[in-house]
């Protein structure tokens, strides 16, 4: 069962993306980008990202915790150091969460 | 394919992390074929766990996505002698992975007899792992529990992305004030602190920008 806010979302996210990978083909090859959409272009996805995750990982439900012993911050800034020196996905992704779950072992038991 | 770990990975852990944030089996596993949309998919995540507005969410999947714009831009010229069809279909599978890995082939070998058919072999692979991977994800994730914390993973793989976009100064100002703005405002309805913190960041990234080349 689909609810119909999930097929909204559905058809939101799937318009936001064929605009975005499959708009630029459909622009002649002569069209020159203007520079404002041009800056937007480099710096909004990282902007967007930013957003996306900074509340993800210092919130713990509704309370701010910015120390290191959130357990999900410090996870965090482990996996921004393991994929800026290792350009792994994998290695970021196991490292972060092995992070977290020692914290909350530590932490909680 | 060397990228299919790192797709395989990110598929799964995009699969249960949206089993996590609320959504059923049938639900998630739509989303993941229908919108094929990585990080776009990951992002909506917690907006759509609040019931943000619609316009929010799609706003919020063409900013994240304005990466693959970027792509697109450079395919473009690779692409210039196929059909319109063929092109928005190809163009449609760009993902960070694909592209990556089309951009080094070029610079080791700029004379690549066959570039588009590489680069079609390799996105359709990326997408079959991505698929597999998902659904793989999606129904483990019914049974994991809630306090292993697995939607954080979702969140690890956009760090991930974040990092190697943050190489230049401007960047980076922009990304830390969109982030310390998305923070402060997270009481807003609506969750109208996301679009106001890129909105700054941007801004900021623009005005960092410019003082350096005065400079």
């Amino acid at each position: 069962m689909i609810e119909p806010y999930i097929w909204w979302v559905i058809l939101a996210i799937t318009a936001g993306t064929v605009v975005t990978r499959s708009g630029p083909h459909l622009l002649g090859s002569k069209l020159r980008i203007p520079s404002s959409f041009d800056a937007a272009l480099r710096f909004a996805p990282a902007c967007a990202l930013a957003a996306i995750i900074a509340p993800d990982l210092v919130f713990s439900g509704d309370t701010l915790n910015l120390t290191l012993e959130n357990p999900r911050l410090l996870a965090g800034a482990v996996a921004a150091v393991i994929f800026a020196t290792s350009r792994s996905m994998i290695a970021t992704i196991a490292g972060g969460m092995i992070v977290f779950w020692l914290m909350k072992a530590w932490f909680v038991g | 394919m060397p990228a299919a770990p790192g797709v395989f990975a990110w598929g799964l852990v995009t699969g249960v992390a949206m089993v996590k944030s609320g959504l059923n089996v049938p639900e998630a596993i739509a989303l993941s074929l229908i919108a094929y949309a990585g990080s776009a998919q990951l992002a909506a995540l917690p907006l759509m766990a609040t019931f943000a507005p619609i316009w929010l969410i799609f706003a919020t999947a063409v900013i994240v996505n304005l990466r693959s714009a970027v792509y697109n831009m450079v395919m473009r010229s690779h692409l210039a002698g196929l059909s319109m069809s063929k092109r928005i279909g190809l163009g449609f599978l760009v993902g960070d992975i694909m592209f990556a890995r089309f951009s080094a082939l070029l610079e080791r070998d700029p004379h690549y007899p066959q570039p588009v058919a590489y680069y079609f072999g390799g996105a359709c692979c990326n997408w079959v792992w991505w698929q597999v991977s998902s659904i793989i994800g999606i129904v483990a994730a019914t049974g994991i529990p809630l306090s292993w914390g697995l939607e954080l993973a979702g969140t690890l793989t956009l760090v991930a992305l974040l990092v190697p976009l943050c190489r230049q100064w401007p960047v980076l100002a922009g990304a830390i004030v969109a982030a310390v703005t998305s923070v402060m405002a997270h009481d807003l309805p609506l969750r109208l602190g996301l679009p106001l913190g890129i909105v700054l960041g941007v801004i900021t990234a623009f005005l960092v920008e410019r003082r350096r080349g005065a400079a």
